[in-house]
């Protein structure tokens, strides 16, 4: 695999040549070089993304572990899949919407296991979505570190509680910054229904850290 | 109509990333509106803390377990069945499949079973035809003296009844309850006595069907108390000489 090893390299390198460099260490050009049988390339994709993925799996899941175990089967499958992978989209995108399955998977298996917490049983009964019962904190606020450290376990707690459907679109926007259309394309939806789910998400949010705005 | 502006401007809120400004109109009414005002601002601190989250970084191990989860992917790929990724179609069909040989498998050896008792204990055996002779072995005056009844007679029968065809061997039931039991003569007896010398050897009956399978009944030697003989020549047995 060609890669650059100092600045000199990229500085002097002719647009032509830029190019080729660019091209060769592109997410694209690393999975076809892993088809090849060149593990540093799946290693550099590797790197690449598996603090993301482990990041976006922890913040679906609120459980580390089981968010670094499914980062690693997200990439497993890639490479499992690399003879199968086509160019229509990103390698992100193929690989945040891995994750996304694995994710909601996880979550839909939980809900079958019945790992509810205890404030489960004060769900609604009136046929709408069950939610967690998770009411605003509204204890007096302190020093400002420990502040923002329960304020963050409180926005994770937070977004664990809600609906799967607004989980993923909140996370992707929200905390890893990725546009509409990307959205749609990892979720494989319209993107209308992405903005409306992220616009409900935030519903759900500000009611829940009313204390914290 | 207020509300219709308001929900405008939401909306375009909503879709702006975190450093983008709204449009002119947008701003406009957000200074007109306390309530979109209001909205705005928290809008804005709900991203600033969601968006404060920031990445949670993977184990330092992430990439030797991963290494070791691919190697232990490449070793299972050599074995094609792994019935743990198979789908739930596959697995169902699989095991119906095992079940129907299964159950194939108890028939037809059912079957086979009951099927020459049923043929036979159809043709009950005609009063005519010439009863088995009981079998009489010959008295062995060996040391460890044994019985050898066999069923070939019994087997004739049954074998000139399903004709040459049928080479199979099998267990034949004749039902003899109807003839009245062979009784032993004297002479009979004489040919048929052999010693039983219950007092140094066990007894010993061998069954032979025929097709290879023999069965030993051993009986353990038998005392008597002091197993004394009695002079009397009217026991049952002689001296040194038991009858069978």
């Amino acid at each position: 695999m060609n890669t650059l090893t100092t600045i000199d390299e990229l500085a002097f390198a002719s647009p032509s040549q830029q190019e080729v460099l660019e091209d060769t260490t592109s997410d694209h050009a690393l999975l076809e070089a892993t088809r090849t049988g060149d593990e540093d390339a799946f290693a550099e994709l590797v790197s690449r993304y598996r603090n993301q993925i482990t990041s976006y799996i922890y913040r679906m899941t609120s459980d580390y572990d089981n968010a670094v175990d499914l980062a690693q089967e997200t990439f497993v499958r890639v490479y499992r899949a690399r003879d199968r992978y086509q160019r229509s989209y990103a390698f992100s995108t193929y690989i945040y919407r891995i994750a996304t399955n694995l994710a909601i998977s996880e979550l839909r298996k939980r809900k079958r296991r019945k790992l509810v917490s205890l404030t489960g049983f004060f769900q609604s009964t009136d046929g709408s979505e069950p939610k967690e019962l998770n009411p605003p904190d509204c204890r007096p606020l302190q020093d400002s570190e420990l502040v923002d450290a329960e304020r963050r376990n409180a926005v994770q707690r937070a977004i664990g509680t809600l609906p799967e459907k607004y989980r993923a679109p909140l996370i992707l926007r929200d905390v890893d910054g990725r546009s509409y259309d990307e959205i749609a394309t990892i979720l494989e939806t319209s993107e209308g229904t992405v903005k409306s789910r992220i616009s409900r998400a935030r519903g759900f949010l500000r009611e829940k850290m009313r204390a914290y705005l | 109509m207020r509300e219709k502006k308001c929900e405008t401007v939401r909306h375009e809120l909503e879709e702006l990333m975190p450093n983008d400004e709204c449009s002119i109109y947008a701003t406009q009414h957000l200074r007109e509106c306390d309530d979109c005002r209001e909205f705005h601002q928290k809008q804005t601190r709900l991203r600033q803390i969601v968006g404060s989250l920031g990445t949670v970084e993977a184990p330092p191990d992430f990439d030797f377990r991963l290494r070791a989860r691919l190697a232990n992917e490449v070793s299972n790929a050599a074995f094609p069945v792994r019935v743990m990724q198979w789908s739930f179609a596959s697995k169902g069909f699989a095991v119906a499949t095992i079940l129907l040989l299964l159950v194939g498998g108890v028939v037809y050896v059912r079957t086979i079973l009951n099927q020459p008792v049923q043929q036979i204990a159809e043709q009950t055996i005609e009063p005519s035809q010439p009863l088995p002779k009981p079998v009489e072995n010959e008295a062995r005056p060996s040391n460890a003296p044994s019985i050898v009844a066999s069923d070939n007679t019994s087997r004739r029968v049954a074998g000139e009844r399903r004709g040459p065809s049928n080479k199979r061997p099998s267990l034949v039931a004749v039902d003899l309850g109807s003839e009245q039991a062979p009784v032993f003569s004297d002479a009979h007896r004489h040919s048929a006595i052999f010693p039983i010398d219950a007092s140094t050897e066990s007894f010993k009956v061998s069954l032979d069907d025929g097709r290879g399978n023999a069965l030993t009944i051993s009986v353990p030697s038998i005392t008597f108390g002091s197993q004394r003989v009695l002079p009397n020549a009217n026991q049952v047995a002689q001296k040194g000489v038991t009858v069978w």
